[in-house]
């Protein structure tokens, strides 16, 4: 087996392991994430609490397990709503081309001008509540690059001989968009969906952080490093680290594997 | 059977094909010779509709006695689709990457004549036999042959459809010598077992020595000699043709 494919492997492991602890969590943790105990507050890692206590005597560890389930859906939710859009603005602009094409590139363009993360914040601003919500915002707001990702893939297949073929052989459209440029653009979309991916994760953290994503009463990665920022202050230095160690080796492993994706891509030319 | 009249293309205003006339008669093969941006895959092009949408054609496209200009589009694709095949230069480009060869070929065969998918295996199980391609052709991705194999299994279609026209762009460019010769010689058994017409475009005087009834000669999207084989190789009459077989020869 060669290098690259054993350090694809063992990304994919230790990104399989973080998903499998936050999703398989309502089983795993060994407390109540939300219960409080006053008489164990601060409480550095221990055998009892192997993650240490926060200022409320919550287990710190059980809230890592449960914050990154929160943290991942919200990560998954609004990538699979960008992708979406994504490959339906990308995919009209790529195939008709033309007028159409200019249009909505030049709308697209005027998006880009704006980094996303200042319109998730005003959106959030002011339409702040649920985890739903919340993905719903980052996911109309991170469909840009895949678009742009979609177009060009499309554009780039559309000259291809097979699909020159499919249309002198009056293929219908719909099989023409989704069996040949939309199957064969999957590659592509699947590499910058799992960048997107590390990204929602960050912007989920950033904006929780800030005060203005996750409501305080659910915890995340997020919310844990906002109520974590004081308590730095007092010693508790757990607080703040582990859910920094959780998030960093997520972003590090699903950008690892996105880069390893893109280099066979980049060899195969899908 | 198939006639040029007078077409003119332009794209951008500019004129890639200059009031070109020309007959490719019943099945014979038929080679359009020159160097490249001579407009030889315009003229493909445009007979098969395929000219980007900013190009304008003037003149007439005449099969079986019918301007296929003047048709509606959806009869242009319908007579396309019945009496045409075409061979393009890639193979690799001519199969989705990520769909298996029987899938493809399928497709591109039995779907269009409304027959059954055991029908198509029981007759393409010989084709594929026939043209010396692996027993499991069918069953594997594009990526898996190689650019002879490929250009082979186009060819496996035009047997399966027994088209009118066969029309191939450079279908030997992109393979080597051995490969070539393989394929001409595999098109030339094609030519005789099914009589079809064919419209043969290449840049490789060799190709079109060995396999032409009759050769155009183009230039500058105008055709400067046209001649049976002997003619245009021997005794060639333009300056531009007794350049292309000097540099040859």
């Amino acid at each position: 087996m060669r290098k690259e494919q054993k350090m694809l492997i063992f990304w994919l492991v230790i990104l399989g392991l973080l998903v499998g602890f936050t999703l398989f969590s309502s089983w795993l943790v060994p407390f109540e994430p939300n219960a409080m105990d006053m008489n164990h507050i601060y409480e550095a890692p221990n055998g009892t609490h192997l993650l240490g206590t926060d200022q409320l005597g919550r287990d710190v560890l059980s809230r890592l397990l449960v914050g990154g389930r929160v943290t991942l859906f919200i990560a998954t939710l609004s990538v699979v709503l960008s992708s979406i859009i994504g490959i339906i603005y990308g995919g009209i602009s790529g195939y008709f081309g033309g007028a159409i094409d200019a249009v909505m590139m030049r709308i697209l363009e005027a998006f880009l001008t704006i980094p996303s993360l200042v319109i998730v914040l005003a959106l959030q601003a002011i339409m702040q509540g649920s985890v739903w919500r919340m993905a719903m915002i980052m996911g109309c707001t991170g469909w840009f690059v895949t678009a742009r990702i979609v177009r060009s893939e499309f554009i780039r297949l559309k000259e291809l001989e097979f699909i020159h073929m499919a249309k002198m052989f009056r293929t219908p459209l719909w099989k023409i968009l989704f069996r040949h440029l939309l199957r064969n653009s999957l590659p592509a979309i699947f590499v910058v969906t799992i960048f997107n991916f590390a990204g929602a994760i960050f912007t989920e953290v950033s904006l929780s952080f800030l005060g203005i994503g996750v409501p305080p009463s659910i915890p995340s990665w997020g919310t844990m490093l906002y109520t974590a920022q004081n308590d730095l202050l007092v010693g508790a230095w757990w607080m703040g680290l582990f859910p920094g160690m959780f998030i960093f080796v997520t972003i590090l492993c699903v950008q690892a594997i996105g880069s390893r994706f893109k280099q066979r891509g980049g060899q195969t030319h899908v | 059977m198939f006639k040029i009249e007078n077409v003119t293309v332009r794209i951008n205003e500019k004129f890639i094909l200059n009031d070109l006339s020309f007959t490719v008669p019943k099945g014979q093969i038929t080679v359009m010779i020159g160097e490249s941006g001579s407009g030889k895959s315009t003229m493909l092009s445009a007979i098969l509709g395929m000219l980007p949408a900013q190009a304008t054609v003037e003149g007439s496209i005449f099969f079986n006695g019918r301007n296929i200009v003047e048709l509606a589009k959806q009869d242009q694709s319908v007579l396309r689709q019945r009496h045409f095949f075409t061979i393009f230069q890639d193979a690799a480009n001519s199969f989705s990457p990520t769909q298996k060869m029987k899938q493809q070929l399928y497709g591109l065969t039995a779907l269009r004549m409304g027959q059954t998918k055991a029908v198509f295996l029981a007759k393409m199980k010989h084709i594929v036999q026939d043209l010396h391609l692996p027993a499991d052709v069918l069953e594997r991705y594009p990526f898996e042959l190689s650019g002879g194999m490929l250009q082979r299994c186009m060819l496996a279609c035009a047997l399966y459809l027994a088209p009118a026209v066969l029309l191939a762009d450079e279908p030997t460019s992109s393979l080597d010598m051995l490969h070539q010769q393989e394929f001409i010689q595999q098109l030339k058994r094609l030519h005789t077992q099914l009589e079809t017409t064919v419209l043969l475009i290449t840049h490789d005087l060799d190709v079109a020595a060995s396999i032409a009834d009759f050769i155009l000669v183009m230039k500058n999207g105008e055709i400067v000699e046209r001649g049976q084989v002997t003619e245009i190789f021997e005794q060639p009459k333009h300056p531009y043709t007794r350049q292309l077989v000097a540099h040859h020869f």
